[in-house]
């Protein structure tokens, strides 16, 4: 049952997911707003692997790396002309507009493209296998591995060593006193989205490459899953949200092994339950950081 | 001049009259031209401006979003579904139903009353933790709640048949009946936010520390509230239910959040107007952009399909009402016959504690 | 240096600032005093941007702060200890310094600057690399002020930096900010501690419910012996 593909599979679930709530965090922190629109830049980055590579013959790492950039380039469009003159006003506001610049980016893709799921051209790397200690392991599964822990290491050195990162760290603390240290609000900003799309590009490389197609609603899964990674790890520290994600992804695999086949279509909405129980009982997340001000009443 | 009790009674409900009256008119309107699809969609206008009512009367007066609030509306559809339908009926549309729900059947009213009656208790039990958190983890939590309704509906197929359509529904409610209930919110939405409960819980919008300060205690106004709030939701659910006569537990999730939300943030949360001119104003947009898409697809007037448009159309009405008018077109202001007022009136009209957005 | 004329300031329906003005001139220590409310920190705050003020002039070195937001405030030269320190507490002291040192592009002068904050603050490099949120309160106002100098800031603005710290702390604090101000910094110092304010002080100005209500040297004011009225509510 736990065998060595097994591990392989569920580690690799837990990397893509640490690195999806830690792009959902990212402008959390800061502007403690759920960017609902984080799932379609993920669609977005989809949807260009669909477009060029359907329509042009580069090879398929430049393919990716356009996916990628067009998710930073959404993700910063998004704050410039939305979000950047909502900011001011209440939470509220910001969060119904995330919410309608969600809804917005996948009728988009609706319209624009089609509400049919459009095939994504992969590389044949991704569908090869390679025998490890015994064991038949999927390529696709070492190379998420591979790039998500080397994205979350390159986002850690980030974040601990580069003044970009201070300040990103620091507008989550206390935006206002950034600010007056002369830190630009916007450029911060604007880097947490660019960061943010960043990964959402690098994970919809993984999440398309798991079925190979790519349709207006898709982007629906990864923000969700990132919502529960965020929640079981701490809204407020990138860590606590990275733990959280590779925690779900190894239960949610685990709980798919363990549990007998009628309950298993429970096993989401038992997800969603804990969920709700950490929220009520423990809203700062399991993982232990430094402050939390999530009680008023 | 002392102006008479009379005038300042009257005023102070005008606007139940003010907004209840063309309602009744166009409801006439519509029953006069009988226009299928004309009387399908203003029918329709009225059982949304019940949801959109709901989540009024508690995100108008808190400054909360209450995401899981359709959520609630499905339960209300789901419940009075089960209630209404006929044994043989049920036994069709769901295939492996509980046998005592089986045999439930209960007239349409009944139903539909007993589904906001278990929409109101869920979330009585489910939601007063949540009423403790801040806005960040609160919007968080009541989010994570609309996933969980939405959960349950797909998974427990044996009272919903999950994500499949529950079809089979007596279509029960007529233009009547929807305007009918909508103007009986409408009254409800607007004596709740003048009543003491509603006061104390716009008290708490305006300045949280305050409130809490001389005395209210805001968890507990506010749960109370999101339990009216639940079941106008669930009321509204039943409604729709015998409207649509059959749904899937995805017609209660985002995109009838999106749809509420945007009807009740463009015409403005602050008031019980907001929520009846963001009603119509929405629904004359969608159904009009409908029609236009709708045409262009029929006679290709262009060569390819438009699908998506209404809805591209509606966010971006939504986004750009979000940063130029936040308070919405009703500004929080109720429409109210003012006649020439004496001195008093003037200043009491002045000191609305809740303006602010 | 600084000149603010007729401020006015509101929150909503309330008028925290109804006409105030002051000056502070190079290098001079001026403080700023006046019971709980009387909108010392809103007349801060409007200066360095973070409220917005209803109508009044703010001129800084030629410059007009009206309207500026707080980033462009500290780049023209004003820094802000606020209330309450504000340090981050999830930053190292390390990094909550070198945040302090964004505006300056220098590396050089960023070794420079710590080598005389660890003159100034010798504690804080002790606990160099300490989260910011493991400081006592006293460490954690030096650390305010420390990252606040790091800007090189032409005027410096602390609010009530004596707050909430036991009373070594408070001298300590205070022969601090006459050590930065034989430095020659300008300061502007809003505080509650109206005894101590007063021996260090070049002017004083004492608001009251928004309005100036005395202004001059300390032996001025003590002269005329009203302030003990303001503070305890015999006056207007």
């Amino acid at each position: 049952m736990f065998t060595f593909e097994f591990l392989v599979t569920a580690i690799s679930s837990g990397s893509l997911y640490a690195l999806l709530a830690l792009g959902l965090v990212i402008i959390y922190g800061i502007l403690k707003m759920v960017n609902f629109a984080y799932g379609e830049l993920i669609m977005f980055g989809g949807y260009v692997l669909y477009l060029v590579g359907t329509y042009t013959r580069l090879p398929w790492l430049v393919v990716a790396l356009a996916a990628v950039l067009g998710a930073m380039i959404i993700s910063y469009l998004t704050e410039l002309v939305a979000f950047r003159r909502v900011r001011a006003k209440s939470l509220t506001a910001l969060l119904i507009t995330s919410f309608a610049v969600s809804t917005l980016l996948q009728n988009a893709a609706l319209l624009i493209i089609s509400p049919r799921a459009k095939a994504v051209i992969l590389p044949p790397v991704f569908s090869t296998s390679v025998t490890l200690f015994g064991a038949t392991i999927a390529m696709r599964n070492i190379l998420t591995i591979t790039i998500s822990i080397a994205m979350l290491v390159g986002l850690t050195l980030l974040f601990r060593y580069t003044i970009l990162g201070i300040a990103l760290r620091a507008a989550a603390d206390n935006f206002r006193m950034t600010r007056m240290l002369g830190v630009p609000a916007d450029l911060v900003i604007s880097s947490a989205f660019v960061l943010s799309g960043l990964i959402a590009g690098v994970c919809s490389l993984f999440w398309i490459g798991r079925t190979a197609s790519v349709t207006p609603t898709i982007g629906l899964g990864p923000l969700i899953i990132a919502f529960i990674a965020t929640v079981i790890g701490g809204m407020n520290s990138l860590v606590g949200a990275a733990v959280g994600g590779f925690a779900y992804g190894l239960i949610f695999s685990f709980i798919g092994v363990l549990l007998p086949q009628v309950l298993l279509d429970y096993r989401e909405a038992f997800m969603f339950l804990i969920v709700l129980l950490i929220l009520l009982f423990r809203p700062e997340g399991m993982v232990r950081s430094k402050h939390a001000e999530e009680r008023i009443g | 001049m002392k102006t008479s009790r009379l005038t300042t009674w009257l005023s102070s409900y005008s606007t139940i009259l003010i907004l209840s009256v063309p309602l009744l008119i166009l409801a006439a309107m519509t029953n006069l031209l009988a226009d299928y699809l004309l009387l399908r969609i203003v029918t329709a206008l009225f059982v949304s401006l019940i949801v959109v009512l709901g989540m009024q009367v508690f995100m108008g007066n808190s400054g909360i979003l209450a995401w899981a609030h359709v959520g609630f509306m499905g339960i209300g559809a789901y419940v009075s579904a089960v209630c209404s339908m006929t044994p043989t009926m049920k036994k069709i549309a769901i295939p492996q139903i509980y046998p005592f729900l089986m045999q439930l059947h209960l007239p349409f009213w009944a139903a539909v009353l007993v589904g906001a009656a278990v929409a109101a208790v869920i979330a009585a039990f489910v939601t007063y933790p949540l009423m403790r958190l801040s806005d960040a983890a609160g919007a968080i939590s009541s989010f994570a709640l609309l996933i969980i309704i939405n959960s349950v509906l797909v998974h427990w197929d044996r009272v919903t048949n999950g994500p499949r359509t529950l079809f089979g529904i007596d279509e029960l409610t007529n233009i009547w009946i929807a305007v009918g209930c909508a103007i009986l919110v409408l009254i409800l939405a607007y004596l709740f936010k003048e009543s003491s409960l509603g006061l104390r819980l716009r008290a708490s919008r305006a300045d949280y520390y305050a409130a809490s300060a001389v005395g209210i205690n805001i968890t507990l106004v506010r749960y109370y509230s999101f339990i009216i709030s639940a079941a106008i939701a669930g009321f509204g659910g039943g409604l729709y239910a015998h409207y649509i006569t059959s749904f899937t537990p995805n017609a209660f999730y985002l995109t009838e959040t999106f749809n509420v939300l945007a009807m009740l943030v463009v015409g403005g949360t602050l008031g019980v107007s907001g929520a009846v001119v963001g009603s119509l104003a929405v629904t004359i947009a969608r159904e009009g952009m409908r029609a236009i898409e709708n045409n262009i697809n029929l006679y290709h007037m262009l060569p390819f399909d438009v699908i998506g448009l209404t809805e591209v159309f509606l966010a971006t009405v939504l986004i750009i009402s979000l940063i130029w008018k936040p308070e919405g077109i009703m500004g929080g202001r109720e429409f109210r016959w003012r006649p020439k007022a004496g001195p008093q009136e003037a200043n009491r009209k002045s000191a609305d504690p809740a303006k602010r957005e | 240096m600084l000149r603010v004329d007729n401020l006015q300031v509101h929150y909503g329906a309330i008028a925290a600032l109804r006409g105030v003005s002051l000056r502070v001139e190079k290098g001079e220590l001026v403080a700023l005093i006046g019971v709980n409310g009387a909108g010392k920190t809103t007349t801060l705050s409007a200066i360095a941007g973070t409220v917005k003020a209803l109508s009044g002039s703010i001129i800084f070195q030629g410059q007009s702060l009206i309207d500026k937001s707080p980033e462009a405030v500290l780049r023209l030269g004003i820094a802000v200890v606020p209330e309450g320190r504000d340090i981050f507490p999830s930053l190292t002291v390390e990094e909550n310094l070198r945040l302090g040192a964004f505006s300056r592009h220098n590396r050089n002068e960023y070794r420079n600057d710590l080598r005389e904050t660890f003159e100034l603050f010798p504690i804080l490099q002790e606990r160099f690399h300490q989260l910011g949120g493991t400081l006592s309160g006293g460490e954690q106002q030096q650390l305010a002020i420390a990252r606040s100098l790091m800007a090189h800031p032409t005027l410096l603005m602390l609010d009530e930096p004596s707050l909430g710290l036991a009373p070594t702390l408070v001298s300590q604090i205070f022969s601090l900010i006459v050590t930065l101000r034989s430095r020659g910094a300008t300061i502007l110092l809003v505080e509650q501690n109206v005894q101590r304010t007063l021996e260090i002080a070049d002017r004083v100005y004492l608001l009251n419910t928004g309005q100036i209500e005395l202004q001059g040297t300390p032996a001025q004011l003590k002269a005329e012996g009203s302030i003990k009225d303001v503070y305890l509510g015999k006056a207007k």
